[in-house]
C-alpha cells in the first residue's frame, strides 16, 4: 500500500504551485464585478480575437508538430556532422527575447531581407505568414526534443526485433515509434497552442494590423492603461475558459496513456532505410533548417562586429547576467522540485484503482498556469501581498516563485513520461520490499535523471528569458539581462541591444549544457 | 555569528535605516534612469543639492509607473513618478494618489503655457513620422500625405499598447475630426505593422521594413548626435504637429514629502534641464538652459501645435480607440 506519509514532501511542492496560482487568480477576481460583464461579453471585436487566435495558435501548434515528428525520426535514426550543435540550438530557440527573434526573421524575410535578394521578390511576411513563420521558429525546435524524449522511452527489445524482422522504417514507424509518440502529443499540441495563443508581442508585430491580435492585448491594455481590474480579471476568465475547452477536448481525443516497461541502453540497430525514407529525411531536414537557421545566423551575426566585443566590456552587461543567473538557477530548481512533486502524487495515484482518474487532473492542472497570463499572474500577486502587507522589497522571492511556476509546464513536459515508466517498473518490487519516498528516487536515479537534467535546463532557460514577471516588480537588484536588452532597444540603441542578445543566447547555451551535463550525465541528450 | 560581525552588521542595519531616512524615491521608466539616459546626471545634480540619495526605482514604460502605483496605493514608497505623460495626467489624478505641488510653472515653454496644480512637466517633444532621406525621394509634408499616400509603406504603434501610438490617434483626430475613421481606413492600406511598443516599430524601421515610422521630431537629432548619421529626417507636416510632453507628480503617501517637493523644484532648474535634450532625446521645457546643439534646432520647429483637451480625451479615449479599431478591421 502506499503510505500517504511519505508523500507528504509532494504535497508541500503541489501546494506551493497551487497557493501561487490559486492565489493570484482570485486576488483578481476579487475586483471583479460580473454583472457589468455582459457589455464585454457583447463586444464583437473581442469575438474576432478568439477566433483568430484559435486559429493562429492552432495552425502553429499543428505545423510545429507536423514538421517534429519526421525532424526527431530523422535526429533519433541518423548521425551527421552538427546534430549536436543542432540539438543545442533547439533547446534555446524558445528563450530567444521576442524582439530579438523578430528582427532575426525580418534580416530574412524581411523587404531588404534574404529572401528578397535570392527570389527577388520580397516575403509577405506581415499577416498570417510572419505569425506562422515566428512561432513555428520558437515551438517547433521544443516539439522535437520532446518527442525525442519520447523516442528514448522505446525499449530496446522492440528495435532488435524490428532489426532481425527487417522492418523499414516506415513500417517501425507505424508500428513502434507511433505508438510511443502519440502519447506525448496531446500535451505537445497543448502546450504549443496555449503558448500561440496567448503571446502577444509576435501577433502585433508581425501580424500587419489590428486584424491581428490576441486577448493578452485587450489584458495588458485594461490592467496597464485603463487600470480596469475589473475587465481584466473578465478577459482572464474568458482565456482561461477557452483555453480550458480545448484541453478538455484535446484529451477527449487523446489515447490514453498506458506506459510500457522498458530497460533500455541506448544502443540501436540499423533498419531498413528505402529511398522514400531517406528522401523523406532529406526533405524534412532541409525544411527545418531552412526555418530556423536563418534567423538565427541573423541574430548571432553581431558576434562579427566591433561593437560586440566593447560591449562585452560594459559593467551594465555583466551585471544584469549576474541578475539573470540569480533569479534563474534558484527559480529552475524550485520549479523541478514543485514538478517532481506533482510527478509523485501522480504516479502514486496513476495505479491506484480509484484515484486514477485524478492523476491526468493533476498533470493537467500544472498546465493551467499557462492559460493565466503572466501579468495577470503577477498583478493579482502583487494585490495579494498588499493585502497580507508584505513589502514588494521581497520581490526577489517572489520573481523566483512565479518564474518557477510559469516554469513547470515545461518541467512536467520533460519528467512526467519517464517518472509513470518508473512506476511501473518498479512498482511491485516497491510494493513487495516497501520502498518508499527518496529511496525510489535513489533507485531510479541512473534512468529518470537526463529527463530531470532536462526539465531544470528548460526551467532555468526561461525564466532567464522572462520579462514580464520581473518588469512588474520592477526594483534594484533585479535588472536582468533582457531588461537591460530591451532598455538599449528602448533608446535607440538597437546593434548594442543585439549583442546582448548574443550574450544571452550565449549563456542559455552554457547553462543548458551545463546543467544536462552535470545532472544528466553522460547518457542526456544535449 | 561571533560578537564582532554581529556589531559589524548591526552597525551596517543603522546605517542603512539612517540613510533611507533621507532617500528620495523616484519611479521612472528604464531608458530614463539607464546610464545613457539623463537619471544618472539629474542624480548627481540633485544629490549635490539636497544632500540626500535619490533613488531612481525603473519601471517598464510610462504607464508602467501609473500601474505600479495604482498596485501599491497608499503602501507606495514612492515620493514622485517622473515620466508619466499629457494622456495618463487625468487617469493619473483621478486615481486620488497625487498631491498637489507648489512650483511657480509660468516661466514653462510649453504651448500655451503651463497651469496644473498635479503636474510639472520635465521636457516636451512632438510626435512626427521618420524617414530616411537616402531612400525617400519624395517624403510627405503633411500628415494628409501619409494618410493618402498608398505607395509610402508605414508602421506605427498601437494606441492600445504603446504612448506614441495614443499620440497618433490623438493627432488624427485633432486633424481629421469626424472624418478619423475613413483616413484611418486608408491608412490600413499602406500600414505594413502596427506594434506593440515604439522600439519594435523603431527596429523594424532601421531594418528598412517601412519608408515612415511614427516617432518624434527629435529623433533624427539623435541619429546625428550619438552616430553622426544625418540620413533620418522627420517628415514636415504642415496641418501642425501634436505634442508630447512627459510630467512629473507627488505623492500624497510620499515618505518624504520635502524632500518630493524639493526635487519638484529642481525639475526646472538648469541641472535638470541640461540634461534632458541630449539625455532623453527631447526639448527642455524653460529657457535658461544651455544653448542645444545644432541637431536639435535644426529639426522642422512647428509652425502650428494641436492640442485636445486633457478631459475631452479622457472621456473620448476608449471611443476614439475603437473608432480606430473598427476602421483599420474593416
Amino acid at each position: 500500500m502506499i503510505s500517504n506519509a511519505h508523500l507528504r514532501p509532494a504535497w508541500l511542492g503541489v501546494s506551493l504551485y497551487s497557493v501561487i496560482a490559486l492565489a493570484a487568480l482570485v486576488a483578481l477576481l476579487s475586483y471583479a464585478s460580473p454583472s457589468s460583464w455582459g457589455s464585454f461579453f457583447s463586444d464583437p471585436y473581442t469575438w474576432r480575437v478568439v477566433r483568430f487566435s484559435f486559429m493562429q495558435a492552432s495552425l502553429s501548434a499543428l505545423l510545429s508538430i507536423l514538421l517534429a515528428i519526421p525532424m526527431a525520426s530523422c535526429l533519433f535514426h541518423r548521425r551527421f556532422w552538427g546534430r549536436q550543435t543542432l540539438l543545442s540550438l533547439f533547446a534555446i530557440s524558445m528563450v530567444v527575447p521576442t524582439i530579438v527573434a523578430i528582427l532575426g526573421i525580418v534580416v530574412v524575410y524581411g523587404r531588404n531581407g534574404w529572401f528578397t535578394a535570392l527570389f527577388g521578390q520580397p516575403f509577405p511576411l506581415y499577416g498570417l505568414g510572419g505569425i506562422l513563420i515566428a512561432h513555428v521558429f520558437f515551438n517547433m525546435p521544443l516539439a522535437v526534443r520532446i518527442i525525442l524524449q519520447a523516442y528514448d522511452l522505446i525499449p530496446d527489445a522492440q528495435w532488435r526485433l524490428a532489426s532481425q524482422l527487417g522492418f523499414s522504417r516506415w513500417r517501425v514507424f507505424q508500428l513502434v515509434e507511433w505508438h510511443y509518440l502519440k502519447k506525448n502529443l496531446p500535451g505537445l499540441f497543448l502546450l504549443i497552442f496555449m503558448l500561440c495563443f496567448s503571446g502577444f508581442a509576435v501577433v502585433l508585430s508581425l501580424g500587419g494590423g489590428p486584424r491581428s491580435s490576441t486577448l493578452e492585448v485587450a489584458i495588458y491594455q485594461a490592467l496597464r492603461f485603463e487600470f480596469d481590474l475589473n475587465k481584466a480579471s473578465y478577459l482572464s476568465l474568458l482565456q482561461v475558459v477557452i483555453c480550458s475547452v480545448v484541453a478538455l477536448a484535446v484529451y477527449r481525443f487523446a489515447p490514453p496513456v498506458r506506459q510500457d516497461v522498458s530497460l533500455y541502453q541506448g544502443g540501436r540497430l540499423p533498419l531498413r532505410s528505402s529511398k522514400w525514407t531517406s528522401g523523406l529525411d532529406y526533405g524534412v531536414l532541409s525544411v527545418v533548417l531552412l526555418w530556423v537557421l536563418p534567423p538565427f545566423v541573423a541574430i548571432l551575426s553581431p558576434v562579427f562586429t566591433e561593437l560586440f566585443w566593447l560591449s562585452l566590456l560594459d559593467s551594465q552587461l555583466w551585471r544584469g547576467l549576474w541578475h539573470s543567473v540569480r533569479i534563474a538557477l534558484p527559480s529552475g530548481v524550485l520549479a523541478l522540485l514543485m514538478g517532481l512533486s506533482i510527478a509523485a502524487i501522480a504516479r502514486a495515484w496513476r495505479w491506484h484503482p480509484r484515484r486514477n482518474r485524478w492523476a491526468v487532473r493533476l498533470e493537467q492542472s500544472g498546465n493551467l498556469v499557462l492559460m493565466v497570463p503572466s501579468l495577470v499572474l503577477a498583478t493579482g500577486l502583487f494585490l495579494l501581498f498588499r493585502h497580507l502587507g508584505v513589502s514588494i522589497k521581497h520581490a526577489y522571492w517572489i520573481v523566483v516563485w512565479v518564474n518557477a511556476v510559469m516554469a513547470l509546464p515545461f518541467v512536467l513536459r520533460a519528467i512526467m513520461p519517464v517518472m509513470y515508466q518508473q512506476e511501473k517498473r518498479f512498482r511491485q518490487l516497491y510494493q513487495q520490499m516497501n520502498i518508499v519516498g527518496w529511496s525510489r528516487l535513489r533507485i531510479e536515479w541512473r534512468t529518470i535523471r537526463p529527463a530531470l537534467a532536462q526539465g531544470l535546463a528548460y526551467a532555468v532557460l526561461l525564466s532567464l528569458g522572462d520579462l514580464g514577471v520581473v518588469a512588474l516588480f520592477g526594483s534594484k537588484g533585479l535588472e536582468t539581462l533582457p531588461m537591460y536588452l530591451y532598455q538599449l532597444i528602448g533608446s535607440y540603441r538597437v546593434e548594442q541591444g543585439a549583442c546582448v542578445a548574443v550574450v544571452l543566447i550565449g549563456l542559455c547555451l552554457v547553462l543548458f549544457y551545463g546543467i544536462t551535463r552535470l545532472l544528466g550525465g553522460r547518457r542526456a541528450v544535449v | 555569528m561571533s560578537f564582532k560581525s554581529f556589531a559589524l552588521s548591526a552597525t551596517a542595519l543603522l546605517s542603512c535605516s539612517l540613510v533611507s531616512a533621507q532617500t528620495l524615491n523616484v519611479y521612472t521608466y528604464d531608458s530614463f534612469a539607464s546610464e545613457w539616459g539623463p537619471g544618472p546626471k539629474i542624480k548627481a545634480n540633485f544629490e549635490a543639492e539636497c544632500g540626500c540619495e535619490l533613488n531612481f526605482v525603473t519601471l517598464d514604460s510610462s504607464v508602467g509607473i501609473l500601474s505600479r502605483v495604482q498596485l501599491e496605493g497608499d503602501a507606495s514608497e514612492a515620493d514622485v513618478l517622473l515620466g508619466l505623460d499629457l494622456n495618463v495626467m487625468e487617469a493619473a489624478k483621478k486615481s486620488g494618489l497625487l498631491a498637489k505641488h507648489s512650483v511657480d510653472t509660468s516661466a514653462v515653454t510649453t504651448p500655451g503655457g503651463w497651469d496644473d496644480s498635479y503636474f510639472v512637466p520635465f521636457d516636451q517633444g512632438y510626435f512626427a513620422f521618420i524617414y530616411d532621406s537616402e531612400k525617400l525621394d519624395n517624403p510627405p509634408a503633411s500628415l494628409k500625405d501619409v494618410v493618402e499616400n498608398q505607395d509610402l509603406k508605414v508602421i506605427y504603434q498601437d494606441p492600445r499598447t504603446s504612448t506614441p501610438g495614443l499620440g497618433l490617434l490623438l493627432w488624427m483626430k485633432s486633424v481629421y475630426g469626424d472624418q478619423a475613421a475613413d483616413a484611418w481606413a486608408k491608412l490600413a492600406d499602406h500600414t505594413v505593422t502596427v506594434t506593440k511598443g515604439w522600439y519594435d516599430g523603431y527596429s523594424l524601421f532601421l531594418k528598412g521594413e517601412a519608408d515612415v515610422v511614427l516617432s518624434y521630431t527629435t529623433s533624427p537629432a539623435y541619429h546625428i548626435v550619438a552616430e553622426g548619421e544625418h540620413k533620418y529626417k522627420a517628415a514636415e507636416s504642415s496641418e501642425g504637429f501634436y505634442p508630447q510632453i512627459e510630467v512629473a507628480a507627488m505623492l500624497e503617501s510620499a515618505p518624504n514629502k520635502a524632500l518630493a517637493e524639493q526635487f519638484m523644484q529642481f525639475i526646472l532648474e538648469p541641472g535638470f534641464q541640461n540634461v534632458v535634450a541630449t539625455g532623453n532625446w527631447m526639448y527642455p521645457v524653460m529657457e535658461n538652459v544651455n544653448p542645444l546643439p545644432e541637431a536639435f534646432t535644426s529639426q522642422p520647429q512647428p509652425t502650428k501645435v494641436l492640442t485636445l483637451d486633457a478631459e475631452q480625451v479622457a472621456q473620448n479615449r476608449q471611443a476614439w480607440v475603437n473608432e480606430w479599431l473598427e476602421a483599420t478591421t474593416r
